[in-house]
């Protein structure tokens, strides 16, 4: 009954003809472009030819001669700052997936094993979903004036979980009716054992999956937190924030602004593409809580 | 409570939310419309009705609670925020007074819930009607919303079609492909991409929406942008449920047979596969709306589109718990409303099937 854009759900249905899932050398030559983005943005303060809070040439200045891709608003370097400024968005998406992934999975195992818990979280998420995540992070961020990228963090967490259970529950349901689980809750194991011991180990794929994805969700959030400058503040380096910061000198340096816009249109692009390498099967819903 | 929430749902009378009065009746009728039969069947269809209504009303009170709560949480108060420099704590007090703030938590939720049905959403931080304060921004982005979601239907329903006609072909993969690639950019980047394309470089489009008197955008061209740079990611995401749901729903024997009795293929794609793939259709479509009434707070940021966007700058700033809660009231029930619509065409399609 409940409205999930997930039309195939979390049962197997026959894959259509035109996705039959890729194998091994699929995902990793999918997953690859991704991995590549990471890495680059992860050592890229470390590449940055100068620093990304000092001037080098004129605000707006074209590109050329010291600076490859002109200065910003203030005549710092726009090539430094897009190498430095992709680490934390990276670096906080990362936190994000893993914190919903991991709730998730324990969350998800323990509605599957006691279905009280089910339907409670049912329930939480036909709520959230009444709540646009952009709403969500504004409100959040303004009830934690000083939580700066924590609260963007926790608005992330609050607003995906709810959905991420619904997939870890589904992916669990099977698996909690099986014998072996029957077996362990007649031999009077308790609750944490089933789900550490029996249910999780056999969500793997699920688990990795709905790490991409969540990945990408949280790509789209963070981002999107730092554009309306909650989150990272000046002079922080950070592709959203630069966006925002140098939207007024389009016509002078358009560097400025279409290179982070590039690189997180490719960020997002990649993890996605990753993201659904991942998933076995196609048509499931990617970008759930957004 | 549940009576005056159900009304909440029902019957908006807030100005700001008058598109949306007329949605859900000509859907309500197309149902009726669809249970042929005595006063039985339409009685059943009635009584579901007010099921699936009574459910997303309260579902919206609980966010609603949930936003009270949240918005209680904050540090300070609208006294405090719009305390002017030099005033006494004296003063504050008074104004606390005169807002209404020194009342019990429960007691001011329960004053909001009840005057939500009519329309009155509250007082802002410096004292002013939330009603008022969002009576034009409030319907520009609804205006923005709803143009980027019949975009985005239209759009979609039609590359997901033209996608599953020759499934794994060069069309289905570039679609798919194409679709899969925009789905998770995020809105601000689309946008800039447009503004410089069609706007810096091309000259076609207006990059900034300039307001005339009566608040609203001044022409239509100042629409384009903003509605395209919220729906290409939902004509990503949507285009992707819709080949996936008419796949899911090629393998259904009625539509086998339908291909081996040599019926046109068009055909079979507007009578066998769409209506059985409508319901998971509609509901990635009400996903999309919150979707686009979230994205549409950073479109008109950077547009300078006169809609809630600009507001909410503003409230976050001046830390307005009241009229951020008034904003999130209205999106909760434009989104309950759509999702409504979601529910009945699922009501529709398992009851004509059953």
């Amino acid at each position: 009954m409940t409205v999930s854009a997930r039309p195939t759900g979390p049962t197997h249905r026959p894959a259509p003809a035109t996705r039959s899932g890729p194998g091994p050398w699929g995902v990793a030559l999918r997953t690859a472009p991704a991995l590549l983005l990471v890495a680059l943005a992860v050592a890229g303060p470390w590449l940055a030819p100068h620093a990304v809070d000092a001037p080098v040439t004129a605000p707006y200045a074209e590109p050329g001669g010291d600076a490859a891709l002109g200065g910003d608003q203030l005549g710092r370097d726009v090539l430094s700052r897009l190498l430095a400024g992709g680490r934390q968005l990276i670096g906080t998406s990362l936190l994000v997936a893993l914190l919903v992934t991991g709730i998730a999975a324990v969350l998800g195992a323990v509605s599957a094993l006691r279905p009280a818990v089910g339907r409670f979280v049912e329930r939480a998420a036909d709520v959230l979903m009444l709540l646009p995540a952009v709403l969500g992070i504004l409100l959040i961020s303004l009830s934690w004036p000083d939580g700066d990228r924590f609260a963007v963090v926790t608005a992330a967490v609050v607003l995906g979980v709810p959905y991420a259970i619904r997939l870890t529950a589904g992916a669990a349901a099977p698996i909690a009716a099986s014998g072996y689980v029957e077996a362990a809750t007649a031999g009077g194991e308790g609750l944490w054992h089933l789900v550490v011991r029996e249910v999780l180990p056999n969500l793997r794929a699920t688990l990795l999956a709905l790490f991409g994805l969540r990945f990408v969700a949280a790509v789209y959030l963070v981002a999107t937190a730092g554009f309306l400058q909650v989150g990272p503040q000046p002079p922080t380096a950070d592709w959203a924030l630069m966006i925002r910061e140098n939207s007024a000198g389009i016509l002078l340096n358009p560097w400025a602004v279409v290179a982070p816009s590039i690189a997180i249109g490719l960020l997002a692009m990649s993890v996605n593409l990753a993201a659904v390498a991942l998933v076995p099967q196609a048509g499931r819903k990617a970008v759930t809580a957004l | 409570m549940a009576g005056s929430l159900r009304g909440a749902a029902r019957q908006p009378v807030t100005p700001a939310e008058r598109p949306r009065a007329d949605r859900p009746a000509p859907d309500a009728g197309a149902s009726e419309r669809g249970a042929p039969g005595g006063l039985a069947r339409a009685g059943s269809a009635a009584a579901r009705l007010a099921g699936l209504l009574a459910r997303r009303a309260v579902l919206l009170a609980v966010l609603l609670a949930l936003v009270f709560g949240a918005v209680e949480l904050l540090p300070g108060d609208a006294a405090d925020a719009t305390a002017e420099r030099g005033e006494s704590a004296a003063d504050i007090e008074a104004r606390r007074h005169l807002l209404g703030l020194d009342r019990p938590v429960l007691e001011r939720f329960a004053d909001w819930m009840a005057a939500l049905p009519t329309g009155d959403l509250g007082t802002s931080a410096r004292g002013e009607s939330v009603a008022a304060l969002l009576s034009t921004p409030f319907p520009n982005t609804l205006l923005l919303g709803g143009l980027a979601l019949l975009v985005t239907v239209a759009v979609s329903l039609a590359l997901g079609c033209w996608a599953a006609l020759r499934p794994g072909g060069a069309v289905d993969r570039a679609v798919s492909g194409s679709a899969t690639a925009v789905l998770a950019v995020p809105e601000f980047v689309v946008a800039v991409a447009l503004v410089l394309v069609f706007s810096q470089w091309a000259g076609w489009l207006p990059a900034v929406t300039i307001a005339d008197a009566a608040g609203t955008p001044a022409s239509w061209d100042m629409l384009v942008l903003p509605v395209f740079a919220l729906a290409i990611p939902q004509i990503g995401w949507n285009t992707r449920i819709v080949r996936a749901a008419l796949a899911d729903e090629a393998t259904a024997p009625h539509v086998e047979t339908a291909v081996i009795d040599g019926l046109p293929r068009h055909r079979v794609l507007s009578h066998h596969l769409l209506p059985g793939a409508l319901p998971a259709i509609a509901a990635g479509l009400a996903t999309s709306t919150g979707m686009l009434l979230g994205g549409a707070v950073v479109v008109e940021t950077i547009f300078n589109y006169p809609g809630v966007g600009s507001v909410l700058a503003g409230a976050v700033t001046d830390r307005d718990g009241p009229l951020i809660a008034g904003v999130v009231a209205l999106t909760g029930a434009v989104i309950s409303g759509v999702l409504l619509l979601a529910d009945l065409v699922r009501a529709k399609a398992s009851g004509g099937r059953g």
